[in-house]
């Protein structure tokens, strides 16, 4: 369970793993009515019509994540996320979050590396004053240090309930970066130091709200009971008159492939069963390469009927399980240096080196081999089922419209996806995985449960 | 993670925080519009000739087809004393091995519809969950009928099964929230089923293929089945699968025995279970309560969610967003089919342990103390409402409330009923449901953590280190 970086727990977001189709019956294709708009002030709209419930699903993205944070500030992107949700000179801090309840929504937000979301799902009659909200929050907020003060303990509880409080600590998303990464954009822990957040000052969040919080940087998605005429209409109302501000130039954040495998061991206080988090930077997003990773993911990693899991879980019986990470998001849902990640946890009678050959082999077969066509069908069927039931839910089909025109510039992509993952050859996947899935560019982090680390103060160790 | 890891004594109570009164809102934000009626799902019901129930709630959206299996009484309230989980092992190994297909045949199959089948196990029964792309819905409702009705438990599958559940075991071991639940469990339940429903080292070692067979066979019959239906299929064309699949299912052996039920009030005990180097204190707080069938049920709904539902929550309100102690606070109520509990959570840092339980206390106290302001009621009210109309969007949750209310007793139009008997609660019900369920004096407090936490419980009750 990877708990990402994010407002609360009570997670209303379904899997961000995208997936999509191949010889799957006509009558599966599922085409998403995408209707897209920019206000002359740079915000752009997003809009899915699906009148089968009278709710709707709002997302609003901002293209700043933790890459883009300020360098003595590790975890601000997320603190002010938090921020987000405190207040502004017209809507005092509680009134957000009373509205949409009392208007039976839900809300949250959560940062990841490329993107900061703010998500509510509602019935529809509570749309207007949902808008009026998220226009009020962008243009400004109540700048007060009784609640950075709040929020930053909160934020130190959520690090605390996350990762130091809980074994394994989210070392396959925060420690493989660390490692795997050179540039500080992409290697510092997006979470932060407790150091780092306690030194974050009004001014920060005043500078981070204006440079990175204008109509100009931000998508908001609609998708439910609503046209695109009403969606529209309702984004000029609320969000028309908000200036545009200028957004800081970004920085160059791109990294080549590693060179040199990197692995590690790390002691896990906490932990009772040792995991390994095994990593290699991927292509980058609108490669070529892209669509092929996220079948060969699928191929690899991606449940029960995917190749680790009957080579390692079942077959050879050495990991409890085996799951994939795009870094915090999906394949298709990032924008600069990113990981695919496979996590397991492995038995006390085996070792990771033992479990990585393994998992090699596994690699190299496709290299050799590729995958067959009856299994890549199958494969293609799963992903484009995942697809569909991704988009089922307004909220999760409003984020990832939002995403999609946010890190693509265009939200149609997400009827381009099907048809991206449908072309994928077994040779695609077999170059992909020779040129990605190197010992080269590898990290490995074996993390073990700190007693299993420590032979020499244990008394039979001292018999030897 | 994997399927196979195992899934007031107070003398002084600290003054509640003022309830900020729904402020003020600000002068220009935009009304709610008008509410549009609330969708009520048609429910096309069928009982086949040998006992089985088939629901159909045909749907128009995702081109998907979900299907939910429910096998009543069976679940890990049924399990021996010395075999607490085992359902847990049952209901995953349906997926194992039938006579038909083996593990990774299954595996593969499901793939190949777009969709997945798998089952687990609840406190009143076993439930099945598949899904599959709307085009492939006749085969899938075939293999789910495999799994359900000829599964085989291989020798060689419980094998990796018990060896994977014992490190799972180990794993969950590690989590605070994991020791906490057994705890809190026992001072709910007592020495009733319902308090072993986590699997013990002994009980996954004591599992055989022959038991495992065994519960199956006495547990899975068709008179005690519901088959739930939703998605992109006709109600005719469903009913037509289902009689298919499961028409030749025959009964066969005596029925099962209801659940008996679990105690509605409980001594409180104080339970402290030391956790080293834990940098936060696990807080749970409970008590028995009711099952789903009770009168009680909605309004006690109702106050759960004004206490400690959602963000706008008195817990949520108070401990996060003023005192910052922790990341989140609530309050769930459980409702069962032969009882019920409420147990509150948070997880706050070490040093403001004792403060932490005392400010759940001080909500408690007020609940049932002084009546819930009309804004405040209608807001959770509202709140409850747009739960019910966001997850009726999703049609598998459909599928999944009506078969999770018919294990607990509840009938299939209770779904719909819901908002409109929330609705009805006033002010005075809900303060009634606070003294009657929130009662400080009658919460049983567990909390994990650092040993040195202890000294901060020591005027909610004398606790015991285990």
């Amino acid at each position: 369970m990877i708990v990402k970086p994010a407002r609360s727990l009570l997670s209303l977001l379904i899997g961000l793993s995208l997936t999509a189709p191949l010889f799957a019956a006509d009558a599966d294709r599922w085409e998403i009515p995408v209707a897209v708009k920019t206000l002359d002030n740079g915000l752009t709209v997003v809009v899915s019509e699906d009148r089968s419930a009278p709710v709707v699903g709002v997302s609003v993205v901002y293209k700043v994540g933790m890459r883009l944070e300020p360098k003595n500030r590790s975890g601000f992107a997320h603190l002010f996320e938090h921020l987000m949700f405190e207040g502004t000179p017209n809507a005092p801090e509680g009134t957000f979050d009373k509205v949409i309840t009392g208007g039976g929504g839900r809300n949250n937000g959560s940062t990841r590396p490329d993107y900061t979301n703010y998500i509510e799902v509602a019935p529809v009659s509570a749309l207007e004053p949902i808008l009026w909200l998220e226009a009020d929050r962008m243009k400004t907020l109540d700048f007060n240090a009784k609640t950075l003060k709040n929020q930053q303990d909160v934020v130190k509880e959520e690090i605390r309930v996350n990762v130091k409080n809980q074994p394994y600590g989210g070392f396959m998303w925060i420690d493989i970066s660390q490692q795997a990464f050179q540039k500080w954009e992409n290697n510092h822990d997006g979470y932060g130091s407790f150091v780092d957040l306690e030194n974050a000052s009004l001014d920060d969040v005043r500078a981070f709200h204006r440079d990175y919080y204008g109509p100009n940087n931000a998508v908001i998605a609609l998708a439910g009971d609503i046209s695109p005429e009403q969606g529209f209409a309702l984004a000029e109302k609320y969000f028309g008159k908000i200036e545009r501000r200028e957004t800081p130039p970004k920085p160059d954040v791109s990294e080549p492939l590693n060179t040199k495998e990197k692995r590690i061991t790390q002691p896990d206080a906490l932990a009772q069963v040792p995991a390994v988090a095994v990593a290699w930077k991927i292509a980058e997003r609108g490669s070529a390469d892209q669509a092929p990773f996220a079948v060969l993911a699928e191929v690899l990693a991606g449940g029960d009927a995917s190749r680790m899991y009957q080579g390692l879980v079942k077959g050879k019986e050495m990991a409890l399980n085996i799951d994939f990470l795009f870094g915090l998001t999906g394949p298709f849902e990032y924008d600069g240096p990113t990981l695919l990640t496979l996590f397991a946890l492995y038995k006390p009678n085996v070792t990771s080196e033992q479990l990585i050959e393994e998992m090699d082999a596994q690699i190299a077969q496709i290299v050799k081999d590729g995958v067959d066509a009856e299994e890549l069908a199958r494969v293609k069927t799963g992903m484009l089922s995942d697809l569909n039931t991704n988009m089922e839910s307004f909220l999760n089909r409003a984020d990832s419209l939002a995403i999609y025109q946010a890190l693509w510039g265009d939200a149609k992509v997400v009827n381009q996806v099907p048809g991206k993952i449908e072309s994928v050859t077994s040779d695609d996947l077999k170059r992909v995985a020779a040129k990605y899935l190197t010992a080269e560019n590898r990290t490995v982090i074996d993390r073990k449960p700190a007693a299993m680390l420590a032979p020499a103060a244990a008394p039979a160790a001292a018999k030897n | 993670m994997t399927k196979t890891l195992i899934a007031l004594v107070i003398s002084a109570l600290i003054a509640p925080v003022a309830y900020a009164e729904i402020a003020a809102l600000p002068k220009d934000l935009p009304a709610y519009s008008a509410d549009k009626p609330l969708p009520v799902p048609e429910i096309a019901k069928r009982v086949l000739e040998n006992g089985m129930t088939v629901w159909v709630v045909p749907r128009d959206g995702v081109p998907r087809v979900d299907y939910v299996l429910a096998f009543k009484d069976s679940g890990l309230a049924a399990d021996p004393a010395d075999m607490p989980g085992m359902a847990s092992m049952v209901a995953g190994m349906l997926n194992e091995g039938t006579e038909k297909l083996d593990s990774k045949a299954i595996a593969e199959t499901a793939q190949s519809y777009g969709g997945s089948v798998a089952a687990g196990a609840g406190n009143d029964g076993m439930t099945v969950f598949a899904n599959a792309l709307a085009s492939k819905a006749g085969p899938m409702m075939q293999l789910m009928s495999q799994i359900a009705r000829t599964p085989t438990f291989p020798e060689k599958e419980v094998a990796l099964a018990k060896a994977n559940a014992l490190q799972g075991l180990k794993a969950a071991e590690a989590q605070p929230g994991f020791r906490a639940e057994r705890a809190m469990l026992t001072a709910v339940y007592g020495d009733h089923p319902y308090a072993r429903t986590q699997a013990t080292e002994e009980s996954i070692n004591a599992v055989t293929r022959e038991k495992l067979q065994q519960a199956y066979k006495l547990r899975v019959r068709p008179d005690q089945t519901l088959l739930v239906i939703t998605g992109r299929i006709e109600a005719d064309a469903a009913f037509e699968l289902a009689q298919t699949a499961f028409g030749d299912w025959k009964v066969e052996g005596e029925p099962l025995k209801a659940t008996a039920a679990s105690r509605g009030e409980a001594k409180p005990s104080f339970v402290h279970l030391t956790r080293e180097g834990s940098v936060q204190s696990s807080v749970r707080i409970g008590r028995p309560a009711i099952p789903a069938t009770h009168p009680d049920y909605v309004p006690l709904r109702l106050t759960s969610t004004v206490l400690g539902g959602g963000f706008s929550s008195r817990l949520m309100q108070n401990l996060r967003e003023d005192k910052g102690y922790t990341y989140g606070a609530g309050v769930g109520y459980r409702g069962q089919a032969s009882g019920g509990a409420l147990v509150a959570s948070a997880d706050v840092r070490n040093e403001v342990t004792g403060k932490a339980v005392g400010e759940f206390f001080a909500e408690y106290q007020r609940i049932g103390s002084e009546p819930v302001s009309a804004a405040e009621l209608d807001m959770n009210k509202r709140y409850v409402a747009g739960g019910y109309l966001i997850s009726n969007q999703l049609q598998g949750a459909v599928a999944g409330t009506l078969a999770s209310n018919w294990l607990v007793g509840l009938p299939p139009e209770f779904l719909g009923e819901f908002v409109p008997k929330i609705r009805e609660v006033d002010a005075e019900q809900v303060q009634a449901m606070g003294k009657k369920y929130f009662d400080p004096k009658a919460q049983s407090i567990v909390v994990v953590g650092d040993e040195a936490v202890v000294e901060q419980l020591k005027e909610f009750g004398k606790f015991e280190d285990q």
